[in-house]
């Protein structure tokens, strides 16, 4: 069974795998972080993220010497499946450590859930 | 196993109280101990109750804090209180927090240290003693408040001699004698450069203000009138909910009224826990970096990791930069947890009533001293930069816990927390002292939703229910003149939803002049993450163009002059010295034409930007909150510039090609920490940061942060 975690993620139970939501591709075991299954790339935000003044020190987009932009595609269909800013060798972030157990209890308890969100 | 036992927190240090101790007017034991246990009197009146008693019990105290929220926001003259920076609550008689009105959260999150000083020190003490009619002032952050511009009066609740509760009312008042007017001092290095600074001081005996009381404060700061006037529709506000909840007492008795509040605070402990146990157990982590102190840039670390497990959640704020003598920016214990109450109760505990019961199942541990929670005697002037940068994270972590239940609706990414705050002070059209900022403040961009983007010009980051009101009363009550407030272009995060885009103010100094403090964070980075790929809100600096033609153009009426951000920044085309500066400035004179350019930022973008619909891309360029480039290089969008219509067929093409060169420059996990663990901030970025990268660890190598079992 596949549970849909993140907008990107799914948990396969019980294999305890990540994978890619949007073209099933494996993202290595759920022991570790889904980011170690990743293409990484580590750019310069100023190609995303417009300068408006330009030639200025400070100028509404990022300066690449303080922040850089990393960004983790799945490497089966390239989806952005996450991206953080980070100073330039910052180390990444563990994001999401599932206590798997729990998870796998849960779930095969319930069916999945198919339905749209509801109103709390 | 618990999964606590995985965290290991850094000896010598502390985690779970404030690194100060206790001073004449302060006691930190009172701010972290929690809700009091039940009182005889409360118990009594908690066993009469019946939930659905209750439910219309807490109806009437909410629609009481409610008005009372009108009422303050209608009796003031603050710029900050009348567009809503500002709250109401009612405390238990032991002094919790429990029914909390729209607008501040954290307002009434924070306040109970000060009203459980007056029962631990006062109430029994002959030469204070507490009674009907008593009312008491306190503005001290290290006491249990904000900053000292944000000032609250209580007033307990007697009903036929026997104490049934408190009613508090306070918000940003702003000027309080401070090195720079208006509150804000982004210069300062110690509290003794922000001003006044209360603890806890009756001002009044039988709601009669006292002379001697009020003519010493009046003489603290610069704008006695606004101040005086201010405090009195403080005190009327707190007497009329202290008049609403007699008459309830006059149906349900001291008991049922001092019960029902605590059975409010038992009830929304255990809904909290409800809603927590059905989030997946687990470890969750987010990291956001400041890029100054106050006086000087520098980089600074606040990372939050989330340990839920069972019915219970752990805040762990470790692996925090030091504290610094360079600025303002440090956060107390208790501002660090009430702070969290702006993200928890508006979207993760969603649908149920705000107050400090649900805050119970939560565990907070704050790693001090650092600029998360700091000393006494630093400048705290800005400690909700750093609380914020929390709020976003926990924003962040939140909604990756919330996306896998049955609560989605609430996912998203963090409102915009890039606030560039502009404070005006001088003289103003009615002839008084002012100083404070506008409610552009108001208007910032949401972060985007799981399912819709983000709403533009929203709210502001600390009360999303508010109001930016008319600037036609802005401009009379402050020494400013408004001449623009626009949806300004590329200012927002991109995503398959993009953020909301903040409405920019555009202003002048009046024909007197006026003076302007600034203060900001995020100008070289941001705090406005974006979630799930989306990309982030973009940096905020100060913008100001001095001696800028801009009344000559439009008294000779020129036609195509156009009032945005991005076209000032890009284009120039006015006259004058343009100014992009970091945004912590001291105060300056300012003369008519000096041109201002402030917002309070664009919001988070969610998931991926390829993946946006084409058709709503164009509708971004057709609404002109984005650029041809934006389009054309970031969404990867094929269209007709004339007609903005989609060639999908191209655009397909094109976007598989966006993603074909991702597959070429990603690299691998192992190959890309190679090369990343190689790269550092220059030294010169690291003065006030710690031990690089963990700043309370010597040597750490691991490639992902706080790692430490």
């Amino acid at each position: 069974m596949r549970v849909r975690v993140t907008e990107y993620l799914d948990l396969a139970i019980p294999e305890r795998r990540w994978s890619c939501n949007r073209c099933g591709r494996d993202l290595g075991p759920a022991e570790r972080p889904y980011k170690e299954g990743c293409l990484i790339a580590n750019r310069d935000p100023r190609e995303v993220h417009p300068v408006l003044a330009a030639d200025e020190e400070f100028n509404f987009s990022f300066d690449p010497e303080w922040v850089r932009l990393v960004e983790f595609y799945c490497p089966g269909c390239g989806t952005m499946v996450e991206n953080e800013y980070l100073p330039p060798g910052h180390p990444l972030t563990w994001d999401i450590d599932l206590d798997l157990d729990a998870f796998e209890r849960t779930h095969r308890e319930v069916p999945e859930d198919t339905t749209s969100p509801t109103v709390p | 196993m618990s999964l606590m036992d995985r965290i290991k927190l850094h000896e010598g240090l502390v985690y779970d109280r404030h690194p100060y101790g206790k001073a004449p007017g302060r006691d930190p034991e009172l701010l972290t101990r929690g809700i009091e246990p039940p009182s005889e009197l409360e118990l009594e009146g908690m066993e009469q109750m019946s939930l659905l008693e209750l439910e219309v019990f807490q109806h009437k105290m909410t629609s009481i804090v409610e008005e009372a929220r009108d009422v303050y926001m209608a009796l003031s003259i603050s710029e900050g209180i009348i567009t809503g920076d500002m709250n109401a609550s009612v405390f238990t008689p032991e002094g919790d927090p429990a029914v909390v009105a729209t607008g501040i959260y954290f307002h009434t999150l924070l306040n109970y240290g000060q009203v459980k000083y007056v029962m631990k020190y006062y109430r029994d003490d002959p030469t204070v003693g507490l009674q009907d009619g008593d009312v008491y002032f306190f503005n001290d952050p290290t006491c249990g408040g904000v900053h000292t511009f944000d000032m609250f009066v209580t007033a307990p609740i007697f009903y036929k001699g026997v104490l049934v509760g408190w009613a508090e009312v306070g918000g940003h008042q702003g000027e309080c004698g401070s090195i720079s007017p208006g509150g804000f001092s982004p210069r300062a290095t110690t509290r003794w450069e922000e001003g006044l600074h209360i603890h806890g001081m009756r001002i009044a005996d039988g709601w009669e203000l006292r002379r001697d009381i009020l003519d010493f404060m009046l003489n603290s700061v610069r704008n006695p009138f606004v101040f005086a006037s201010d405090l009195k529709a403080r005190v009327a506000t707190c007497k009329r909910i202290r008049d609403r909840v007699l008459r309830e007492c006059e149906r349900r008795g001291a008991a049922g009224v001092a019960g029902g509040l605590r059975k409010i605070l038992a009830v929304s402990g255990e809904l909290s826990r409800q809603r927590i146990s059905k989030i997946n157990d687990g470890i969750y982590r987010c990291v956001l970096f400041n890029d100054g102190v106050g006086q000087e840039s520098g980089l600074v670390r606040l990372p939050t990791t989330v340990i839920k497990q069972g019915d219970e959640m752990v805040v762990i704020n470790q692996g925090v930069s030091p504290e610094n003598d360079k600025g303002p920016q440090h956060c107390t214990w208790h501002l660090m947890r009430a702070s969290m109450g702006v993200y928890l109760f508006t979207y993760f505990f969603r649908g149920l009533a705000p107050n400090i019961g649900l805050l119970e199942p939560i565990k907070v541990l704050v790693e001090g001293p650092s600029v998360a929670n700091c000393g006494a005697e630093v400048a705290h002037g800005e400690g909700t930069t750093i609380s914020a940068m929390n709020v976003q994270n926990l924003h962040v972590i939140g909604s990756k816990m919330l996306f896998d239940s049955e609560h989605r609706l609430s996912v998203s990414a963090p409102f915009s927390r890039n606030l560039m705050i502009y404070v005006y002070s001088g003289t103003n059209s009615y002839g008084y002292r002012t100083a404070n900022f506008t409610g552009t403040q108001n208007l910032a961009g949401q972060g985007a939703r799981f399912d819709l983007d983000g709403e533009h010009a929203s709210g502001f980051y600390w009360a999303s229910v508010t109001d930016a009101g008319e600037v036609e009363e802005s401009d009379t009550r402050l020494p400013v003149v408004t001449l623009a407030r626009t949806i300004d272009k590329d200012f927002h995060g991109f995503g398959m939803h993009r953020g909301g885009v903040p409405s920019v103010e555009i202003s002048s100094a009046p024909k007197a002049g006026c003076q302007l403090t600034t203060r900001g964070a995020s100008d070289r980075l941001s705090h406005n993450p974006g979630i799930f790929g989306g990309y982030a809100g973009p940096p905020n600096p100060r913008f100001v163009i001095r001696g800028a033609d801009v009344f000559r153009q439009m008294q000779s009426g020129a036609q195509d002059l156009v009032l945005t951000q991005y076209n000032l920044a890009r284009n120039r085309p006015l006259e004058g010295d343009y100014h992009f500066d970091y945004s912590s400035k001291a105060t300056e004179d300012f003369a008519e034409g000096d041109l201002f350019i402030d917002s309070a930022g664009g919001g988070g973008g969610y998931g991926d930007v390829l993946e946006r619909a084409p058709e709503s891309v164009m509708d971004d360029l057709r609404d002109q909150i984005i650029s041809a480039d934006v389009a054309r290089d970031v969404y990867r969008v094929v269209f007709d510039e004339e007609l903005l219509t989609v060639d999908v067929a191209a655009t397909d093409a094109e976007r598989q090609a966006a993603r074909q060169d991702r597959l070429s420059r990603g690299k691998p996990f192992d190959a890309f920490v190679e090369e990343w663990s190689q790269l550092r901030p220059s030294e010169d970025k690291l003065t006030y940061y710690g031990s690089w990268p963990e700043p309370n660890v010597d040597s750490y190598t691991k490639p992902f942060w706080g790692q430490f079992e």
